[in-house]
C-alpha cells in the first residue's frame, strides 16, 4: 500500500481553494433520462458476464422501442470502454436482435409486449433495464424508480442468475430493492 | 551544574554514578520514545489510511449511483472504530456527498476535502486529518475524508513518561546504592588517608598510622607508603630528641662543674688575698718600727730601702683589696634603694683632694642624679671612675674632671669625663679586663683591678659601661644603670 506523505497546511489550504471554485462551476442537474443514461453504463462496472458473453468484439449496449435517452447514452458511452472492449449503444426494432447485445434498456414503449420481449432474451446473456413500473416483477432485473425525485433501482436477482448474470453486492447495496423470483416475487 | 572540583572524592564519585546513569538512561529513554513515536505515528497512518481506502471502496456504488443514504450506512460502521471523529466523502467536484460524525452536535469538516491524485495528511496538536481518493477501475470517483483523535497517543505519551520517570528514579537509586559501596571500598580508605595525613600535619604526632584496607590495590600501595613515611619520620624525630636530652643534660652538668669551679676560684682567690693581708702588715709594721727606732741611724741608701718596702706594701695593700672587691661583687647580694649620686660624688672627691692637698682639680658634678641601686656597689663604682679621672690628670697644671647624666637613645647615660692623658680607642675594650692596663705603673700607679670591677657591678644592675677617649685630649666613661 501506498504511505501517505504528509503535505504542508499551504498546500492543503490552497487544495481547498481549487476545490471549492470547482463546486461553484457545477453543472445544473440532470435530467431524468441522463441520470439513465450514465446508470445504464455504470452497471456494467457492478455486474459479471458469463464467458460465453465475453467471445463479442464490443460491448453493446441495446435500447429496444422509443428511445429517450439514445442522445445522453452516445455522449456517455463515447470512447468508453468494458473489459477492453469498445462500447457500442445501438437501436433495435426487434428483442429478435438482442443477440449480443451485453444490456438492453427496455422503453416504456414495448410495455404491451414486455413478456414477449423477456421471454425472447431470457436465454441470452444480457441485463435487461426498464423504467417500466413493475418490471422487476415482472422478469426484468433492474427497474429504474423515482423516489423523492431521484433516480434509483430495484434489482431481480433471479432472472440475472438465470442469465448467468453476477452482480456486484455494491450494486445490491444501493439498491432500493433486491428481490428474488420469477414473476411475482417480492423483496 | 555544581562545582565538583573542590567537593570530596565520595561525594563526586555519587555525582558521576547519578550523572552517568542518568544521562545514558535519559538518552535510551529519548531514543525509545522518538522510535516509539515514530512508529506509533506511521502505524496510525498506515491503519487510518486502510480504514480510509474501506470506506472507499465501499462507497463506490453509492458514489456511481449517488446514493448518499448508502454512503452514510458504510461511514457509520466507523462508529466501531473508537479513534475516530469525523469521516466525509466528498464528490469529484468536491462536494460534501456523506458524513459521520462521533458528537452528533459537532462538526464535521471544517472545509471541503481536496480534490487530485494526492493523498493528504495533516497533524495537529490534538488530531491527525487524512484525505484517500476514491478511485474505482482506474477512474477517481471522490475523496475519502477522515479524522481521528490522537488521544491514545498522548496517553501513550503519558504512560511512557510515568514509565520512564520511575525507572529513571530505580535506576538512580540503583546508582546511588552502587556508590554508596564504592564509597566504602574505594573512597572510605582514600578518605581516611587525607585524614590522618590533616591531623599528622596539623599535631606533628607522627606515631598515628592509617589503618591497612586489607586489598592490594594502589590505595593500599599508597597507604603502605604513607604509613612507612610515618615510621622513618618517627624514628627519626626519636633519634632527634634523643639527641638534644642528651645534650642539654651534658650542658647542664658542664655549667654546674663550671659554677663549682668558679665558686671554688672565688673562694680560693678571697682566701688568698685575706691570707696574704696578714703577713703584709707584719712587713709593714717592722719597716714601720725600723723606721721609727732606728730612723736616725740610718744613712740615705737605708732609709731609701725602708721608703722601698713601705711603698711596695702599701702597693700590695691596695692589690688586695681590689682583688677583695672583685671577688666580693659577684658573691654578696643586692639591695637596690635610692643612691643620690651627685652627694656620693661630692665625697668621694673630697676625699681624694684631702689625700693630695696640692693637685689643682676643678671638679663639677650635675645636681640631683639619683638611680635605683646597690649603693655600697655603685660607690665603687664611683670611686674608681673618679679616682681614674683624678690619677690620670695628675700631670696637668690644672685637671677638670665633670660628672654628668645625659640622655643616649632614650636611656639615662652616666658619665665621667676628664681632661687628661686618655687612651688609645682601639684599645677600648682592654680597659675593663682584669690586669689590662694601657699605661705602665711607672707612668700611674694602679693594678688594672678597678674597671673590671666596674664592668662586673655595671653587668650586675643590667647596665652597660664603656669608655671614649684619645690620647692626651681626656677620656670619658659612660654607664647605664636600668
Amino acid at each position: 500500500m501506498r504511505v501517505p506523505r504528509r503535505v504542508s497546511p499551504l498546500f492543503f489550504v490552497l487544495s481547498l481553494l481549487v476545490c471549492a471554485a470547482s463546486v461553484s462551476a457545477q453543472q445544473p442537474k440532470a435530467s431524468e433520462a441522463e441520470v439513465e443514461a450514465v446508470y445504464i453504463f455504470k452497471f456494467s462496472q457492478f455486474i459479471t458476464w458469463p464467458g460465453n458473453a465475453r467471445s463479442a468484439p464490443t460491448f453493446d449496449i441495446c435500447i429496444l422501442g422509443d428511445d429517450p435517452l439514445g442522445p445522453f447514452l452516445d455522449r456517455t458511452v463515447r470512447g468508453e470502454r468494458v473489459n477492453g472492449k469498445a462500447v457500442v449503444d445501438r437501436h433495435l426494432a426487434r428483442p429478435q436482435d438482442a443477440q449480443g447485445c451485453s444490456i438492453l434498456y427496455i422503453s416504456r414503449s414495448e410495455n404491451y409486449r414486455l413478456r414477449q420481449v423477456l421471454a425472447t432474451v431470457r436465454e441470452l446473456p444480457l441485463l435487461t433495464v426498464s423504467d417500466i413500473p413493475e418490471f422487476s416483477s415482472k422478469g426484468g432485473m433492474i427497474e429504474f424508480v423515482l423516489q423523492s425525485g431521484r433516480v434509483r433501482f430495484q434489482v431481480n436477482l433471479t432472472p440475472a442468475e438465470q442469465a448467468g448474470l453476477s452482480m456486484s453486492s455494491e450494486l445490491l447495496k444501493v439498491a432500493v430493492a433486491v428481490k428474488s423470483g420469477g414473476g411475482q416475487g417480492s423483496q | 551544574m555544581l562545582d565538583m572540583r573542590h567537593s570530596p572524592i565520595a561525594k563526586r564519585l555519587t555525582w558521576i554514578n547519578v550523572l552517568v546513569s542518568g544521562t545514558a538512561l535519559l538518552s535510551a529513554c529519548v531514543a525509545f520514545l522518538a522510535y516509539d513515536q515514530y512508529t506509533f505515528r506511521e502505524g496510525l497512518l498506515r491503519n487510518l489510511s486502510v480504514q480510509a481506502q474501506i470506506i472507499g471502496s465501499n462507497s463506490v456504488s453509492a458514489l456511481t449511483f449517488n446514493d448518499p443514504q448508502a454512503a452514510k450506512t458504510t461511514l457509520t460502521a466507523l462508529s466501531s472504530s473508537p479513534d475516530i471523529i469525523a469521516a466525509a466523502i466528498f464528490n469529484l467536484d468536491g462536494s460534501l456527498f456523506a458524513q459521520y460524525s462521533r458528537f452528533p452536535d459537532a462538526k464535521v469538516v471544517d472545509a471541503p476535502g481536496t480534490i487530485g491524485e494526492l493523498e493528504t495528511v495533516r497533524f495537529t496538536n490534538r488530531e491527525v486529518m487524512l484525505l484517500e481518493p476514491i478511485v474505482f477501475q482506474g477512474r477517481r470517483l471522490g475523496t475519502v475524508y477522515i479524522r481521528s483523535d490522537l488521544q491514545e497517543r498522548t496517553q501513550r505519551l503519558k504512560r511512557y513518561a510515568t514509565i520512564a520517570a520511575v525507572v529513571l528514579l530505580l535506576s538512580l537509586l540503583a546508582a546511588l546504592l552502587v556508590s554508596a559501596f564504592f564509597r566504602r571500598s574505594f573512597a572510605q580508605p582514600i578518605v581516611g588517608l587525607a585524614e590522618t595525613a590533616r591531623v599528622v600535619s596539623q599535631e606533628r604526632n607522627y606515631s598515628l598510622r592509617v589503618p591497612s584496607t586489607g586489598r592490594r590495590d594502589e590505595v593500599a600501595v599508597l597507604i603502605d607508603a604513607f604509613n612507612n613515611m610515618l615510621a622513618q619520620i618517627q624514628q627519626r624525630d626519636e633519634a632527634l630528641r634523643h639527641a638534644q636530652d642528651e645534650l642539654e643534660q651534658r650542658v647542664e652538668e658542664r655549667t654546674r662543674q663550671l659554677v663549682a669551679a668558679n665558686r671554688e676560684l672565688e673562694a680560693f682567690s678571697y682566701s688568698v688575698s685575706h691570707d696574704l693581708r696578714g703577713p703584709l702588715e707584719i712587713i709593714n709594721g717592722f719597716a714601720h718600727i725600723l723606721q721609727m727606732e732606728n730612723g736616725a741611724a740610718f744613712d740615705a741608701s737605708a732609709r731609701e730601702c725602708v721608703l722601698q718596702i713601705t711603698g711596695a706594701t702599701h702597693r700590695m695593700s691596695e692589690l688586695i683589696d681590689d682583688l677583695l672587691n672583685l671577688s666580693r661583687v659577684s658573691t654578696t647580694a643586692m639591695h637596690r634603694e635610692r643612691v643620690d649620686l651627685t652627694q656620693m660624688s661630692k665625697s668621694i672627691v673630697d676625699q681624694l683632694c684631702r689625700r693630695e692637698p696640692d693637685r689643682r682639680v676643678e671638679f663639677s658634678a650635675q645636681e640631683c642624679m639619683t638611680v635605683e641601686a646597690d649603693a655600697r656597689l655603685i660607690r665603687i663604682v664611683l670611686e674608681n671612675l673618679l679616682r681614674n679621672a683624678w690619677k690620670y690628670t695628675s700631670k696637668n697644671q690644672t685637671a677638670h674632671i665633670e660628672f654628668g647624666c645625659e640622655q643616649r637613645l632614650g636611656r639615662s647615660t652616666f658619665y665621667v669625663r676628664d681632661d687628661g692623658a686618655g687612651f688609645d680607642p682601639a684599645l677600648a675594650d682592654r680597659l675593663f679586663k682584669p690586669f689590662q692596663r694601657l699605661h705602665t705603673t711607672s707612668e700611674f700607679a694602679g693594678t688594672g683591678i678597678g674597671l673590671a670591677t666596674v664592668h662586673r657591678i655595671i653587668a650586675r644592675h643590667g647596665g652597660e659601661v664603656w669608655a671614649e677617649g684619645s690620647p692626651q685630649k681626656g677620656a670619658a666613661f659612660f654607664f647605664t644603670l636600668p
